[in-house]
């Protein structure tokens, strides 16, 4: 049973379920404790000690669900009405259909030993040596089952045949299938582990038999093997989409999160705007607490005495001074004009995350004018609040210096040393003044002013881009043209606040 | 051994008697707890019932509830012990004056400080400790409930040294070295997600989310807590609540809230909700201006629903 467990908890991981050792080993406790026998008993007991996060927990639910799906066998009715009627006809036929039985069953052996060869030439594309050892285990150790996948499918014994395709599926290691083309190799092997050679056997002896009996069982069976096969392959894709549902996604996640911003396809926006969420989530986890600094060595005597009435003013135990490590304040500045376009959206994305993730931060955007969208962005939803933003002041041709002139206007007298100004644009400013003088200004005044540059640092410069006017008053200018870019730079900037 | 399934049953009508209705997800904890001896996380929205868990625990299993309130800057020494400082300066004076007596006969330094040192271990002994609610349970004889309230409100530091406690039910104290639990009690962590807990804590605890209930827990729950509600009103004002939810809200009005507005209902001697019932006592349900605004639209709406949804 605990194979079945540690299965079950590598399903779990493959959905983005974090399962730890000890927490697997824990699961092992709770189902010795409870028992396979009561579902519900079982799941909820399960889910107590594995998932432990709300997604978790939704994800748990289905994963739970599908591996555990054992309904899902049912043979497709036509095939068992036949096969009725076939057992009534059987004991027409009396005792003669029970010898050939077991003839096959002699004849089904040898074919087996022998077939192997055969099998091992058709698995190269697989898997190596180790998957043919396998197979080869799977068959020695499948020989029982062989000998009554005839009967089990005349028989129509749900219940045995399900319990034995599960069996067949650990065997040849149905729950290592990887990819959408290994289907057909997987179904083959699992019939084969069940002994398809002793069926194709019994079919071709009754169709040779000639007797009318003999073809009519064969044809039978040869419909049984052909939905057999069907239900196989739909055992075969559930595991696939079990065990590797996410390993697609989370690949592209990965590459998405590297590459730059403006290579990323329309189609991806929504995958992109789940990361950003999730890269916003993540940064106010770590960081969602006010921190402290003790500066020991600095004595706090007003704490010291207070603490220490209690000792008759004795100076028992000792207070340091602390500084607090407050959330900064920030200030985003968001170019969204025509030429950073491809940018835009992204940026005030993740200008829209930022203000989820700290409590003070005022947003503004402009092409030529600039306005504020902090409230647009505390009112609405992502989607809507973005549309929202581009339409009324996205689009136009960029002017840095009109924008500036409006930021020193609305905004300029708010900062202060604890405010982080943050840039967000390619500084390509149509040849006007970008009054690097109003910069100046904001930098005197705030503690810090970052750009963040979407553009690589070769183009930085070229054309109309003014970058080198610019960047002599920021602390730091950065080239930021992925998500990973960004989160490091966030992550960077709350660190450091002070 | 009995099955599992029965087991839960029992605790399910265990609480029950206790005034705390649960569903069998929560009674499984519960059940898990005990057998295999881990702490629980309790974590959902606030109102749900996570610290009346603990309480319902305590009285169901007869053992002394412990409660430990975590709030920024909690450290052990509020939590697990501290030093009776004052009655040890007490002790030291009084042990200054008898200095000669003691030092009476004793033959150079290196007697007399063999004399003292047979006060030292005294000062750091059992006798000065103060216990805290950590140390206390650990110390109680039979066993005890401990709650460990909003973890989330604490430092990380505090939830680090948790850790030990959690795992191994014993905590070190330098001068004294390790104590153990003497029967390990049920530790119950309730979190409101103010902040994410840290993973090496969830990985040591059962993790237990009560989400709201549903209509028909809900139902019972305000039967057992409030029962002079009459039939007809409990099902209006459970549908009306239940309907609130699916609601955009700042705060959603939770279980408790309920309890609260079907006791104001009842000492208004309501028979059945108005609209104008409603928008007077909707403060009891709802915690914001903005969302008592925001929704003032839609009572007529929804106390029709409500009303429909009764018959």
């Amino acid at each position: 049973m605990s194979q079945v467990l540690s299965n079950f908890v590598r399903a779990l991981r493959a959905q983005d379920v974090r399962v730890s050792i000890s927490e697997s080993v824990d699961a092992g406790r709770v189902a010795e404790l409870v028992g396979f026998a009561d579902r519900q008993v079982l799941k909820d007991a399960l889910s107590q000690v594995l998932a432990k996060t709300d997604e978790e927990k939704f994800a748990f639910d289905d994963c739970f669900d599908q591996f555990f799906a054992f309904d899902q066998f049912k043979p497709p009715k036509p095939a068992s009405n036949e096969n009725d009627a076939q057992d009534q006809q059987a004991p027409e036929d009396g005792s003669g259909t029970g010898e050939e039985g077991e003839e096959d069953d002699g004849e089904g052996g040898e074919s087996e030993g022998s077939g192997q060869p055969s099998d091992s030439g058709s698995a190269p594309g697989s898997g190596g040596s180790g998957s043919d050892d396998r197979e080869g285990a799977a068959e020695n150790s499948a020989a029982p089952p062989d000998r009554d996948l005839t009967a089990l499918l005349e028989n129509g014994d749900d219940v045995e045949l399900q319990g034995q395709l599960a069996a067949a599926g650990r065997e040849v290691g149905a729950d290592r299938i990887r990819l959408f083309t290994q289907r057909g190799l997987f179904t083959r092997r699992i019939m084969e582990a069940m002994g398809l050679d002793g069926l194709n056997e019994t079919i071709n002896q009754e169709q040779r038999s000639g007797s009318s009996a003999g073809e009519a069982r064969a044809e039978n069976l040869r419909e049984l093997r052909e939905a057999f096969r069907l239900e196989v392959r739909d055992y075969v894709e559930r595991q696939l989409e079990l065990y590797t549902a996410n390993a697609g996604r989370q690949l592209r996640e990965e590459v998405l999160s590297k590459i730059n911003i403006s290579n990323v396809d329309r189609r991806d926006f929504k995958l992109m705007q789940a990361l950003v969420r999730k890269m916003a989530k993540r940064l106010l986890a770590l960081n969602s607490r006010r921190k402290k600094k003790s500066r020991r060595g600095q004595l706090d005597v007003r704490r010291t005495i207070r603490q220490n009435i209690e000792y008759d003013g004795l100076m028992f135990d000792i207070a340091w001074k602390q500084t607090k490590v407050d959330r900064p304040k920030v200030v985003a500045i968001c170019d969204v004009s025509g030429s950073v376009a491809q940018y835009a959206t992204f940026l005030l994305m993740f200008l829209y995350s930022l203000t989820e993730v700290l409590p003070k931060v005022r947003a503004f955007a402009f092409s030529n004018q600039l306005g504020e969208v902090t409230d647009l962005f505390a009112e609405k939803k992502i989607d809507a609040a973005i549309a929202e933003a581009l339409s009324v002041h996205g689009g136009g041709s960029t002017d840095y210096g009109r924008a500036f002139e409006d930021f020193e206007a609305i905004a300029l007298d708010d900062i202060d040393h604890r405010t982080t100004v943050l840039i967000l644009g390619d500084a390509r400013s149509n040849f006007g003044d970008p009054r690097a003088d109003i910069l100046d200004k904001v930098h005197d005044r705030a503690k810090r002013v970052l750009w963040l540059n979407p553009e690589g640092k070769t183009l930085w410069n070229t054309g109309d881009s003014e970058m080198k006017r610019l960047s002599p008053h920021c602390d730091k200018a950065v080239v930021c043209s992925s998500l990973n870019d960004l989160e490091r730079i966030v992550s960077e900037i709350l660190r450091t606040a002070v | 051994m009995t099955a599992p399934r029965v087991e839960i049953t029992d605790i399910q009508d265990g609480f029950a008697k206790e005034g705390y209705i649960c569903n069998a997800h929560i009674a499984t904890a519960i059940f898990l707890a005990r057998n295999l001896d881990k702490p629980i996380l309790v974590e959902g929205p606030p109102g749900v019932g996570k610290t009346e868990l603990a309480k319902a625990t305590s009285e169901y299993l007869n053992l002394e509830l412990i409660r430990l309130q975590c709030y920024e800057g909690l450290d052990e020494a509020k939590a697990l012990y501290e030093w009776k400082y004052g009655k040890q300066l007490l002790y030291t004076q009084v042990l200054k004056e008898k200095l000669g007596d003691l030092m009476e006969g004793a033959q150079g330094l290196a007697a007399s400080m063999e004399r003292l040192h047979e006060f030292d271990d005294t000062f750091f002994s059992e006798e000065f400790l103060e216990p805290r609610a950590l140390l206390k349970s650990l110390w109680s004889e039979n066993g005890s409930v401990l709650l460990i309230d909003e973890i989330d409100k604490s430092d990380d530091e505090f939830e680090a040294f948790l850790l030990e406690l959690l795992s191994e039910y014993q905590i070190t104290v330098p001068e004294l070295g390790t104590i153990k639990a003497k029967s390990s009690p049920i530790v119950f962590l309730t979190s409101n997600n103010t902040r994410e807990i840290g993973d090496a804590l969830k990985r040591r605890c059962i993790h237990l989310y009560i989400p709201f209930p549903d209509a028909d827990l809900e139902t019972r729950i305000i039967t057992s807590r409030v029962p002079e509600v009459e039939e007809g009103l409990r099902k209006q004002l459970i549908s009306f609540v239940q309907n609130l939810r699916e609601l955009e809200l700042k705060k959603v009005p939770a279980v408790s809230e309920t309890i609260d507005w079907a006791r104001t209902l009842v000492l208004l001697h309501a028979k059945e909700l108005d609209s104008d019932m409603v928008r007077n006592t909707l403060n009891v349900l709802l915690k914001f201006q903005d969302d008592i605004d925001n929704i003032d639209g839609d009572i007529n709406a929804l106390t029709t629903k409500a009303r429909a949804a009764a018959e």
